[in-house]
């Protein structure tokens, strides 16, 4: 496919910080309301207790896409891997394919669903809801290049307040 | 949720007023002021927040990711703050926790009449109390007043340095509590024991967290309740707690904590921090206005999270009492999504 070239380009990430998130369950409240009830962001408590939301990684080189014989998982201009629902047969392959196993089968439209990094807010110029509304800030999303260097920067704090706490314990 | 308002000629002239500008009454806000309404937000506190603001440590939390939001509402989307400013039916409103910047009273009546729909998000604002022999007085203090005292400092709000304590011990193993012991035990306290009538494996705050507070040098005693705070001259000298097991299950599918007879002991303390639950703080005593609350004062609400006053709607942890954020924010904007059908007559609900 010519056009494939352009659109499997990532041009944005979201990373979920693990350090920072404390499991509030807000990112899956708002995916829920503007899905009506059915989140694509979900917290997860495992068994150590610490709690983790799930949602799709948007791969770079995505098994769903792919493994789908329809082409009905793909990716929109920014890289955001999403279900063109009138193409999608519902036999989820792509569940198969998924290490996260994040596609889910909607019962009602018989068609594989997740998580489009909230596309129709994108297309009005806002960011996805779950980064919006994170009160903790453990949702990083940007453009790669700038969630790259965020996480970096953060990391740098973390080893640099590791590192000051063997000479300044109050730190 | 939007760029900027719904453009809906005379849909401003629909006056919305939201009482509790915390998580769930922010998010409310949100919604409402993507559809184009006229909205007063009151807030007893001097900035908007809620206990993210006024209670949650700031490493969990910052105050600006929380300020972005709010400052975007008020100045894209016209939302008029009140602040400092308590809401209440009574004309003596009831004396909850974290009031000292409260400026002004309102009445809750006015505010229903002038509004054509109210939203309550008033939260949990008061703490749940043991009795204990000793309790009352200085030195014993809820998770609430010792969080809240550090977050006012914190801003500049207080000149009142808050007390931390030497040998802090807290009852209880919720967030509050693990919140507390964090904020004691980072702020110098010598000792930090948290204690915990059931095992780790109950904490409502999860093994996790209890789990990183041990690995930072807090203790942590399971299986014990307290029974007396020990005071010489007035000055909490220590805590005798009692040892208990684990019976069957009880009305919360939790084991029952079970005291173990002659297994008395103490701790020594110069503060205790009862973590023990937060109760529901709507903007009335009883019943009022038309508003009914449940046994526990939790806001009556049906299926549209609307109370038994027409007008008026609650959610956030004033309905399910204390709570997760994410669940204040899914109850309000379910709420803030039942009160714009109701208002522009877009189905009918009832």
């Amino acid at each position: 496919m010519a056009e494939e070239g352009v659109k499997g380009r990532n041009t944005f990430l979201r990373y979920i910080d693990l350090d920072k998130c404390m499991g509030c369950y807000t990112c899956q409240a708002v995916c829920d309301f503007i899905h009506d009830g059915k989140p694509y962001i979900i917290v997860y408590e495992t068994s150590i207790g610490l709690k983790t939301p799930i949602s799709c990684m948007h791969c770079s080189r995505a098994p769903c896409v792919e493994v789908c014989p329809t082409g009905a998982m793909t990716r929109d201009e920014s890289g955001a891997v999403y279900v063109d629902t009138m193409k999608c047969i519902g036999c989820m392959a792509c569940l198969y394919a998924c290490p996260f196993g994040i596609p889910e089968l909607d019962p009602e439209l018989r068609v594989a669903t997740k998580c489009d990094l909230c596309r129709p807010l994108r297309k009005q110029g806002l960011d996805p809801a779950c980064y919006a509304m994170c009160p903790a800030e453990a949702i990083i999303y940007g453009e790669t290049k700038e969630v790259a260097d965020k996480i970096k920067r953060r990391k740098a704090e973390q080893l640099v307040r590791a590192k000051m706490l063997d000479y300044f314990p109050s730190a | 949720m939007c760029k900027e308002p719904e453009n809906v000629p005379g849909r401003s002239k629909t006056k919305i007023s939201i009482i509790g500008a915390g998580p769930a009454g922010l998010a409310a806000a949100g919604f409402l002021a993507c559809k184009g309404y006229s909205i007063t937000m009151y807030d007893k506190q001097p900035l908007a927040g809620g206990l993210m603001v006024f209670a949650i440590p700031k490493i969990r939390i910052r105050d600006e990711t929380v300020f972005v939001g709010v400052d975007e509402l008020r100045d894209k989307f016209g939302i008029e703050f009140k602040l400092a400013t308590k809401v209440f039916a009574d004309p003596t409103p009831r004396k909850d926790e974290g009031e000292e910047l409260v400026k002004e009273n309102l009445p809750l009546k006015e505010i229903i009449e002038k509004s054509d729909a109210v939203m309550i998000t008033t939260g949990t604002w008061r703490s749940r109390r043991l009795g204990l022999p000793g309790e009352d007085g200085p030195g014993v203090l809820s998770a609430l007043d010792f969080l809240y005292a550090i977050r006012l400092y914190e801003k500049g709000l207080t000149s009142h340095k808050p007390r931390i304590g030497r040998r802090v011990v807290v009852i209880g193993a919720g967030l509050s509590a693990v919140d507390a012991a964090m904020e004691a035990w980072d702020r110098g306290a010598q000792e930090v024991i948290i204690a915990y009538r059931r095992t780790i494996k109950q904490a409502p705050a999860g093994v996790y967290e209890i789990n990183q507070l041990i690995r930072k040098g807090i203790k942590w005693i399971e299986l014990a309740s307290p029974l007396e705070i020990i005071r010489e001259n007035g000055v909490v000298k220590a805590i005798k707690l009692q040892r208990m097991r684990l019976g069957e299950p009880d009305a919360s599918g939790r084991p029952r904590p079970i005291p173990i007879p002659g297994s008395e002991f103490t701790l020594e303390a110069d503060t205790v921090i009862l973590a023990v639950g937060e109760l529901a703080t709507p903007p009335f005593e009883k019943e009022n206005l038309g508003i009914t609350v449940d046994r526990k004062g939790r806001i009556q609400v049906d299926q549209y999270y609307r109370t038994t006053n027409p007008k008026v709607w609650a959610a956030g942890d004033v309905v399910t009492g204390p709570s997760f954020i994410g669940n204040a924010v899914k109850t309000a904007l379910y709420a803030a999504k039942a009160m714009h059908i109701h208002l522009s007559g877009k189905k009918l609900l009832y």
